[in-house]
């Protein structure tokens, strides 16, 4: 197939294209890891890539895919990365879970389980904002909802529980819109603890 | 025991030992990243995949068993060096008198002489 008549470009585009393929899937391999700890084996692995095809003088299209087979497949690669303990364990194990159980108390609990949820490094940035967007849409929808269905009388929506409250019919309202108030952290609660277990099961 | 489990059981083995391997060859003297990748592969049965030594490689220098710096080299961009470090030196030795016994140990059983080996034969 690669005869020396072909043109050298041909070649030199179709060993690229391995070399980006197999980078492109240890980056994905490796979504999970942090962003300074994946850079840095991409890194590595490039460079090792580089030197073996120096070493072999002739960067044909065998010469490569020998060079990425005794690397092994990108996923075991990934695998063989051991997250320390001190950031799945004790450490930042704890930030997590301090943020999950803030994002279930309304109102300054969700800003608080935002803030800890920016600060901790076990999720990565798109599971940071796919997280934070599910408590922005289980805030405003329901928001949205309840400006519409009350919107002939405004009153003080936030007086939770007043045991006195002469009518039982608003009393009901109160407890409904109670326990909504407390559903709208659940998903993104459970989403990121989804994120983490799936995070130290891959460590493990 | 199923064939699948001796195979478990080796990765974890060779899972725990490359790293005192990798060690072992930073004794004599610094080396670079591919270079020791490369020694270690050609051994027969230590390494299944080249890559894997890198999150090991990384790994060794977060406990500080070993330090990195850069060199320059004749050919193409600088190298990355791996050198012992006493901690590292440390680890060694603790892990070579460790695994004499323990090889020692299973082996003897492994060829059913532990009887007479307990009776110092």
């Amino acid at each position: 197939m690669q005869s020396s008549t072909e043109g050298k470009g041909v070649i030199a585009m179709e060993t690229d294209r391995l070399v980006d393929d197999y980078l492109r899937r240890l980056e994905a391999a490796a979504a999970h890891l942090g962003r300074p700890r994946r850079a840095e084996l991409v890194l590595e692995i490039r460079e090792h890539i580089e030197t073996a095809l120096r070493e072999e003088d002739a960067a044909s299209e065998a010469a490569v895919r020998n060079v990425l087979e005794r690397l092994g497949p990108p996923e075991e690669i990934v695998e063989a990365v051991e997250i320390p303990p001190e950031e799945t364990r004790a450490g930042t194990r704890r930030l997590e879970t301090a943020a999950i159980v803030a994002l279930l108390v309304p109102f300054l609990g969700w800003l608080v389980g935002a803030a800890l949820v920016m600060l901790s490094r076990a999720w990565s940035a798109r599971e940071k904002l796919v997280g934070l967007a599910l408590l922005v849409l289980a805030l405003v929808i329901p928001a949205v909802g309840f400006v519409i269905g009350s919107s002939d009388g405004v009153s003080e929506p936030v007086r939770v529980g007043a045991p006195d409250e002469p009518t039982t019919s608003t009393g009901d309202v109160e407890v409904a819109f109670m326990f909504l108030v407390f559903a709208i952290g659940l998903p993104s609660a459970v989403y990121f603890a989804w994120r983490l277990r799936r995070e130290t099961a891959t460590a493990a | 025991m199923e064939p699948g489990d001796a195979r478990k059981t080796l990765s974890q083995l060779r899972r725990g030992t490359v790293e005192f391997c990798v060690l072992a060859l930073l004794r004599d003297g610094e080396r670079y990243g591919f270079e020791l990748v490369r020694e270690l592969s050609d051994v027969d049965g230590l390494v299944t995949s080249e890559g894997t030594i890198y999150p090991l490689l990384s790994r060794l220098r977060k406990e500080e068993l070993v330090t990195t710096f850069w060199q320059e080299s004749e050919s193409g961009p600088p190298r990355r060096y791996y050198r012992l470090t006493a901690a590292g030196t440390r680890a060694l030795a603790d892990f070579t008198a460790e695994w004499a016994r323990f090889r020692a140990s299973v082996d003897a059983i492994l060829d059913g002489r532990k009887g007479s080996d307990r009776h110092g034969d």
